[in-house]
């Protein structure tokens, strides 16, 4: 059952379900793709949660789109999504590839990878093994630019986060923190236990698509040696 | 004004926290809605022109003097080449906006203007500005723009004897905030609800460009567990753990995973952008349906603004 309500006078959000897994992830990244095929008049952007599309909206524009029927611009904006969503059951979405994330794990670049691996007794290399052979996928974008919210951590590396956030924590570092492992995509304060670093640019203003990732996306994370992560971050 | 199309990734908004101000700087001189302004945060500056400029000053938070001259907001104001001006803190409010003809000339970043500091994108390097850093504007004036130098320019600082009635656009209390009951609204007890709508809340010391926080009645929750982080906008109201509120303003993240208790309606935002800490205010409730008239009105009264500004010129 979805149900679809109002969070600002220039945003809608429809909500699909109620709990985080795969099937409802697709299902919104489809519907996602659907709206971008058929945008509404007036539609800036629309942004994948857990369970929620909300689409943001010029109201000048909604509101003198005669194509829209309804009096309000919420009515007109909710709905074109209840009628896209019901001419639809929406086709599962195409997948990409998966996207490979070099690591260097450990040393200065992974502070905590051995406090990671006494926690769980487990072996450095375990670590690395283990984490670099989950697929994770991406359900949503969110927190600070390019941050990618991911499911797949193998549960024998869940780890609380640290008790006291370093202040800065560096673009590209790879950390987990409890179910959840992410990479930092800016320099910003955090509580993560931070076990590597990627080279790899997940947020870069002069892409065209700024984020690297997004939702619905898969990704494994690949460890490379430290001369291959400086040859790649040159 | 603001990066509108990148949220999905995670973009704050940004822009104006005021963009009602913003967008009347802008009017005054002739220039599109859209164009950067300088936005001050209870901030005081000196300026040195190199070149004949046309400005406008609006906001609550800072005038402008030229000299022992004060010189009035919400109108252009023409000020010659070698010219200083001061930009004096103003309690009256927390922001205030300096529009300059053509706009404040600064690349676009993902298509905006606007200065976001956590990715130091937009603005001047994308950061805050800082003592000796020139600025210029853009070479290409609106015709509008170009008439309204033309009639003032001179050897002195000069104005009109018109002005934008900013207080129009706004309500009589300024302390009376109108919101929207949020989607969680109902996840906290009766007497929350009450208090919500009934006490004051002041705005704390630790806020800013990304959010404030609010002190008052802690708000109590019935319904227990976790919200799945979705969209949040800048003035949605979050609960935090702790019961205490969060407004979300424009630099805010674009998910979140507090519950919303309401969201500010829109034409407010202005007024919840002027807040010092330790104001006051107090929450009363809209409807969407409402909201959404006030704010397509206050549009639609912005459009005649321009128009009657044109007129004035000759268009």
């Amino acid at each position: 059952m979805i149900q679809i309500y109002p969070i600002s006078e220039s945003a809608v959000t429809i909500e699909f379900g109620n709990a985080i897994n795969e099937a409802l992830m697709l299902r919104i990244a489809g519907f996602n793709q659907l709206l971008k095929q058929k945008p509404f008049p007036g539609l800036y952007d629309a942004v994948p949660a857990y369970t929620t599309l909300t689409v943001f909206f010029d109201p000048l524009v909604v509101i003198r789109a005669t194509a829209l029927p309804g009096k309000s611009c919420y009515e007109k904006v909710s709905g074109y999504l209840q009628q896209l969503q019901g001419v639809n059951n929406p086709a599962p979405v195409a997948q990409n590839d998966i996207i490979v994330i070099p690591v260097y794990y450990g040393g200065e670049l992974g502070p905590d990878l051995e406090y990671v691996a006494d926690y769980h007794q487990l072996s450095v290399d375990e670590v690395i093994h283990i984490h670099t052979s989950a697929i994770c996928k991406v359900y949503m974008i969110g927190f600070i630019p390019g941050f990618a919210y991911m499911g797949g951590l193998d549960d024998r590396l869940e780890t609380p986060r640290k008790a006291t956030p370093r202040s800065a924590v560096p673009a590209g570092a790879v950390g987990i923190a409890g179910k959840q492992t992410g990479i930092y995509p800016l320099q910003t304060p955090g509580g993560w236990q931070i076990i590597g670093q990627t080279p790899v640019k997940l947020f870069d203003a002069s892409r065209q698509i700024p984020s690297l990732l997004k939702a619905g996306d898969r990704i494994r994370f690949e460890a490379v040696t430290l001369s291959a992560f400086q040859n790649h971050k040159q | 004004m603001g990066r509108k199309n990148y949220r999905s990734q995670a973009v704050p908004v940004s822009g104006a926290m005021d963009a009602l101000s913003a967008a009347l700087a802008n009017k005054a001189v002739g220039n599109n809605d859209g164009d950067a302004v300088i936005e001050f945060t209870q901030a005081g500056a000196e300026f040195f022109t190199d070149s004949d400029v046309l400005i406008a000053l609006s906001g609550d938070g800072a005038c402008l003097n030229c000299g022992n001259k004060r010189l009035p907001p919400d109108r252009p104001v023409f000020v010659p080449a070698q010219t200083r001006l001061s930009l004096e803190n103003n309690k009256e409010g927390s922001r205030a906006y300096l529009a300059v003809a053509g706009g404040w000339d600064v690349p676009q970043v993902l298509g905006s203007r606007s200065t976001y500091i956590t990715a130091q994108i937009g603005g001047l390097d994308g950061r805050r500005l800082a003592e000796n850093d020139k600025l210029s504007h853009g070479v290409n004036l609106s015709p509008l723009s170009q008439s309204i130098v033309n009639s003032l320019k001179g050897d002195a600082v000069n104005f009109p004897n018109w002005a934008i009635a900013r207080s129009l656009f706004l309500s009589a209390n300024r302390k009376i905030i109108r919101v929207i009951p949020g989607k969680e609204f109902n996840w906290f007890d009766a007497d929350s609800a009450t208090h919500f709508f009934s006490k004051a809340f002041a705005v704390g010391n630790n806020s800013n460009r990304m959010g404030y926080h609010l002190k008052g009645p802690l708000m109590s929750r019935t319904m227990e567990g976790e919200l799945l982080s979705t969209s949040v906008t800048p003035g949605t109201i979050q609960v935090t753990n702790d019961g205490s509120l969060i407004l979300l303003m424009a630099d805010c993240q674009t998910t979140g995973g507090y519950p919303r208790i309401a969201q500010v309606a829109e034409v407010d935002l202005p007024l919840s952008a002027q807040l010092k800490p330790g104001d006051e205010i107090y929450f009363t409730e809209l409807s969407w349906k409402d909201a959404e008239r006030l704010y397509l009105e206050q549009q639609k009264d912005l459009q005649m603004l321009s128009r009657a500004i044109e007129l004035r010129y000759g268009f």
